[in-house]
């Protein structure tokens, strides 16, 4: 049967050949349209706790989809594909499939919290969408979102000196999600500010460029925090099953 | 001296009609067909009952011995009805054993047939051994041997429980809901997850219908405090690949076709009537409902009447109903027999 209905059909399924010939059978052309096979073939038993071992995903196991967290949603009032009950529900069945359909769209969760008050379970569905798209990147599902960049860049510099110099940040973060600082906004908001020419403020801006400012005696509680994050660290990597991974990973940094 | 009243079936019904009537000092005539009392909870074996947790060879097991130890109550065991004729207050029994009786009243508690899972064959059932019945399962609890693949006798890893086998499925002419299967199917699947924490059960539903107060105890108790898992589907058919049982169908909230392997498939069978009804409606001279179990003549007026003056039913012979509501039917049918009978219909107003 040629496939007439193709709307019904999400595109990734649909294999069109230009000329295809099947047991000697000319099928070119308005037969060449088939369906990839689409059949959740089995569960991952392991995904619920694996989402629940990342901070924000520990009560992913009290929701009973009531879908209060979707219906305050405000990502999902822009795109209705949004949709974090589902993911839950989705999480807590094991289909891992059918939740990496929608792995380029998890991370974008604005974080407005209206979920969190919504939810009459304290699922806390706002964490659990961060655990999922942390879960998508250290299952290497997904390259690092710009906002774990962000959180990575600004974690990176309370370590180091124990404060936070906004224009630092922002440079590093252009950087490393490889964005041009002279962004329209940018100069706009520049343009404005120096129209009231903040004398002290470009002054202090310009010092601490060089020179970058720093709590004092910060290293004893750097490397505690240090200490902290690691531990949590090896401990995710367990819960997480990321050894295996791992391993690959330096397989193919080494070949 | 007042002649005794007929009961027909030993199971929760008709043990509490029994009890119920020697209690007052009238004396009854027990006939079960099967060689021992107690009914389907007592022969087909289960395990622990919905909701008490009882074990049912205890509970069940108590109002048999209440029954056996009363005088009043005779009890005929490996017998059937073969005629009764008569007025209300005067009838006659002849017993499939010879024996003849005097009855004023008889009370029907014949119960119900479990399904036969071999009239859904497309799910498996006497084509691979490791399909199973709730049924089965109750018995591999009771007899304390544990959950078991039938075929190897290995410990299941994962477990699917199909809800409405025989119920809610016009196809083979059962339009209706048999009431107890997702109740008693939350309740295998936490027994199944506390004997054996490492394996998986899921619940494969169109509905759940744990009704009434089950609602707390099974439906949410089997999901947070036991993770058993229900997936809105529609099962087309379990077959193998030689290794695992492959269930097939289709997950109804995802829209996805699903191709799922198990090491055990649970089919949650519903309550057929009583497959001697037809005779048993022919010798009694009573009306079949239309889908075939024992019609209820008065729902408001009085207890148990069926569509014969003098004949009553109570428990699972009138519909898909639970131990408890069976019971206490049995009860209420005895006192209705009495009420009857010191004011036959005729002499009131």
């Amino acid at each position: 049967m040629p496939i007439h209905e193709k709307s019904l059909i999400r595109p990734e399924n649909l294999k069109t050949h230009d000329e295809l010939i099947l047991d000697g059978v000319d099928v070119s052309g308005h037969w060449s349209t088939f369906i990839e096979t689409r059949v959740v073939s089995d569960y991952n038993e392991a995904i619920e706790e694996e989402i629940a071992a990342l901070p924000g995903g520990e009560n992913i196991h009290r929701c009973w989809q009531c879908g209060s967290c979707t219906n305050s949603c405000t990502v999902n009032a822009i795109n209705p594909e949004f949709n974090p009950r589902y993911w839950i529900y989705l999480i807590r069945m094991g289909m891992e499939s059918e939740l990496l359909r929608d792995k380029d769209i998890i991370w974008q969760c604005v974080s407005c919290n209206k979920c969190t008050y919504a939810c009459p379970r304290d699922v806390f569905p706002e964490g659990v969408m961060k655990a999922t798209s942390h879960w998508l990147e250290r299952k290497g599902h997904t390259p690092k979102s710009p906002s774990m960049h962000f959180d990575e860049v600004f974690t990176e510099q309370i370590l180091k000196t124990g404060k936070i110099e906004e224009s630092r940040t922002i440079r590093r973060f252009f950087k490393r999600t490889s964005q041009g600082l002279m962004q329209p906004w940018m100069i706009e908001m520049v343009k404005r500010l120096l129209k009231n020419l903040p004398v002290g403020m470009l002054t202090r801006m310009g010092i601490a460029t060089f020179v970058a400012p720093r709590t004092s005696n910060w290293s004893g509680a750097s490397s505690a925090i240090q200490e902290y994050i690691d531990e949590q660290h090896q401990k995710q990597e367990e819960l997480l099953n990321l050894s295996e991974l791992i391993d690959i990973a330096q397989k193919d940094a080494a070949a | 001296m007042s002649k005794p009243i007929l009961i027909v079936g030993g199971g929760p019904a008709g043990l509490a009609a029994a009890h119920s009537l020697g209690s007052i000092g009238r004396s009854s005539i027990l006939v079960e067909k099967e060689g021992e009392l107690g009914g389907a909870p007592i022969l087909s074996g289960y395990a622990k009952l919905v909701p008490t947790g009882e074990w049912a060879k205890d509970a069940i097991g108590g109002m048999v011995k209440r029954v056996v130890d009363d005088s009043s109550v005779r009890v005929q065991t490996g017998a059937t009805v073969t005629s009764f004729d008569g007025e209300p207050g005067n009838f006659k029994v002849e017993l499939s054993n010879g024996d003849k009786h005097e009855v004023e009243a008889a009370i029907l508690c014949s119960g119900f047939t479990h399904f036969d899972s071999v009239n859904k064959p497309e799910w498996g059932f006497g084509t691979f051994p490791d399909v199973v019945t709730t049924t089965q399962v109750e018995q591999m609890i009771s007899s304390g041997g544990g959950v078991r693949c039938p075929s190897d006798k290995r410990k299941p890893k994962r477990v699917a429980i199909l809800l409405c086998v025989g119920s809610r499925d016009r196809q083979i002419g059962r339009e209706w809901c048999s009431k107890i299967c997702c109740t008693v199917s939350s309740n295998i699947a936490m027994e199944i997850r506390e004997e054996l924490p490492d394996c998986h059960v899921y619940i494969y539903y169109m509905d759940i219908r744990t009704f009434g107060l089950y609602e707390t105890k099974y439906y949410w108790r089997s999901q947070e405090e036991f993770k058993v898992k229900y997936i809105k589907a529609r099962i087309a058919e379990v077959t193998s690949d030689g290794d695992k049982l492959i269930v097939k169908g289709e997950d109804t909230l995802v829209k996805r076709p699903i191709t799922i392997p198990f090491d055990m498939v649970v089919h949650a069978v519903g309550m057929d009537p009583n497959v001697d009804n037809p005779d048993i409606a022919a010798t009694f001279g009573i009306d079949l409902e239309e889908h075939g179990y024992v019609g209820v003549a008065n729902r408001y007026g009085a207890m148990g009447a069926t569509s014969r003056p003098g004949v009553y039913v109570a428990g699972s012979a009138t519909g898909p109903e639970t131990i408890d509501d069976s019971i206490a039917q049995g009860h209420a049918t005895a006192m209705a027999v009495l009420t009857d009978l010191k004011q036959p219909v005729g002499e009131t107003a």
